[in-house]
């Protein structure tokens, strides 16, 4: 029992370790997962366009990135996009391993992301885009000011999700090898244990991890219910309150699900 | 309001126009015209085709055969102006379909800032304009979930007119609604229709039918299968079919 708690909870241990992955880790994972959400955001809401496309032809990449991305472990990605790109002369941020590593947790991240789009984007009433077309919009006018707001709205609490996953992943930059500065949480916490054979550092490592993902964890839920029950009460005033029946948002009475690239809706944009 | 010249032909002219889902055929050969300012009401028991004929006109849905013709000119799902095309025909759906995201201001001005390329004065004062004819000035900022139903079609319609369209296509613009409320959107409607507007009506308000159509079109079974004026397609129907759905919705 001793030797557990000395292996795991060996306060001098803990204590040293923690200030670099306070002041030098837990910045590092923050910033390679934002960095790598930012990124993944952006493709993945490009991919999922490809995803709805009502063409077969467009939707094939897309369908082709998601299910390569999504289908190989983080780590390969990580090894493949971090150590096989600059051996293949691609080095595009030169011998900082913190790019690739952003490149590489955003790939994936963009795949799971641009699926979530997909959902989203295709939960959105197809009246919606029917609505828009009937008014003159073109196909990429209604997509991007009348359906995919409302699919990005629908699917918030997924994303922010993403970011905790971003978070956890960026843990894989260790297998890139960093310098003093850039170490991420696992990283510092695997250098001292190597150095101490004692494994409290990876306890303090874990600590911090929590520190940041219960709390996100739960800021996801929160925004999960109010975007559920506490929609639009906030512009209320008091006399339009709606009465239970006629005051259903028009979207959840359309009828059966969206299909918002109907081909038959489709025309020339 | 662009002024129309008057032409002699039907504003509207449908041709042996056929709709096939699959297998399922759900318009059948239909031949109806439209006249200039004229209001037909299209009636008929549920999955008659109603509504697939209506899309038809603005190729919401397209035919799978036969012509569609506004003003003489044929209209294609790949003709190059078919924005063009839709901006010049309105359209009031039966689930209303107004944006949630927006509020009731911004649900009128976006097609006419990104469709008409209007100013942000122009459009504001146009909503307005046009919130007020239907009688909801004051509720340019509310979200529509906030509104009741009747309310939410007053401000489709009016976002569809805001775009003054020659053309106007409802769509069961009051099976949503609950009966109280029905009226309201009715009394809209029926002054649309004597303004001068050209309308296609789906609907099973046969009252507002009996009172504000020129004309009406009897549907069953993906045939237009019988179309006369109000009076005497409510007084003597000469098919037994639409003698029997007489009998039921009267």
């Amino acid at each position: 029992m001793n030797d557990f708690i000395h292996t795991f909870f060996d306060w001098s241990q803990i204590k040293a370790v923690l200030p670099s992955l306070l002041s030098e880790g837990i910045w590092n994972t923050l910033l390679i997962a934002s960095l790598a959400l930012l990124l993944a955001l952006v493709l993945g809401l490009l991919v999922a366009i490809l995803l709805i496309s009502p063409n077969r032809w467009v939707r094939l990449p897309g369908r082709i990135y998601v299910d390569i991305l999504r289908g190989l472990p983080a780590i390969l990605t990580v090894s493949l996009v971090g150590i096989g790109l600059p051996l293949a002369g691609i080095a595009p941020f030169g011998q900082s391993p913190l790019g690739y590593a952003v490149v590489a947790v955003g790939l994936i991240s963009a795949a799971y992301i641009a699926e979530i789009f997909r959902s989203g984007i295709q939960s959105v009433a197809a009246g919606q885009a029917e609505a828009g077309r009937s008014l003159g919009m073109s196909y990429l006018q209604t997509l991007t000011l009348i359906v995919v707001p409302q699919g990005v709205r629908n699917v918030l609490p997924a994303l922010a999700n993403q970011f905790i996953v971003a978070v956890k992943e960026s843990a894989l930059v260790y297998l890139l090898g960093l310098s003093v500065g850039e170490r991420e949480l696992f990283f510092i916490a695997q250098q001292r244990q190597a150095v101490t054979y004692n494994s409290s550092s990876f306890t303090a490592a874990a600590m911090c991890y929590l520190l940041i993902t219960i709390p996100l964890t739960y800021a996801v839920n929160w925004l999960d219910r109010r975007l559920r029950d506490g929609r639009d009460r906030r512009s209320v005033p008091a006399v339009l309150a709606p009465d239970p029946v006629g005051g259903e948002p028009a979207l959840l009475s359309a009828t059966g699900p969206a299909m918002v690239l109907d081909p038959s809706i489709e025309g020339t944009s | 309001m662009t002024i129309t010249p008057v032409t002699s032909g039907p504003h509207i002219e449908l041709r042996e126009v056929c709709k096939s889902f699959g297998s399922a055929q759900v318009l059948c050969d239909v031949t109806a015209d439209v006249g200039h300012g004229e209001t037909v009401c299209v009636i008929g028991p549920s999955g008659s085709g109603k509504s697939t004929l209506l899309r038809c006109v603005n190729l919401l849905s397209a035919p799978t055969s036969g012509t569609i013709r506004i003003k003489g000119e044929e209209i294609t799902p790949t003709c190059a102006d078919l924005n063009a095309v839709r901006t010049r025909i309105g359209m009031v759906f039966q689930s209303f379909n107004l944006f949630p995201h927006m509020n009731v201001r911004h649900n009128i001005t976006v097609p006419l800032r990104r469709v008409l390329k209007l100013s942000k004065e122009e459009a504001n004062g146009r909503a307005d304009t046009l919130l007020a004819r239907v009688g909801l000035s004051g509720l340019a900022s509310v979200r529509p979930a906030n509104l009741s139903g009747g309310q939410q079609q007053r401000v489709a319609i009016a976002r569809a007119l805001a775009m003054e369209p020659e053309i106007m296509l409802f769509d069961e613009a009051t099976s949503a609604l609950d009966p109280e409320m029905v009226k309201e959107v009715i009394d809209v409607m029926r002054d649309l229709a004597d303004s001068g507007m050209t309308m296609l009506v789906v609907t099973h308000e046969i009252g507002f039918a009996r009172e504000a159509a020129d004309r009406v079109l009897f549907m069953d079974n993906g045939v237009l299968t019988e179309s006369g004026t109000a009076e005497q397609m409510f007084t003597e129907p000469r098919t037994r079919r639409l003698q029997d759905f007489l009998s039921k919705v009267l």
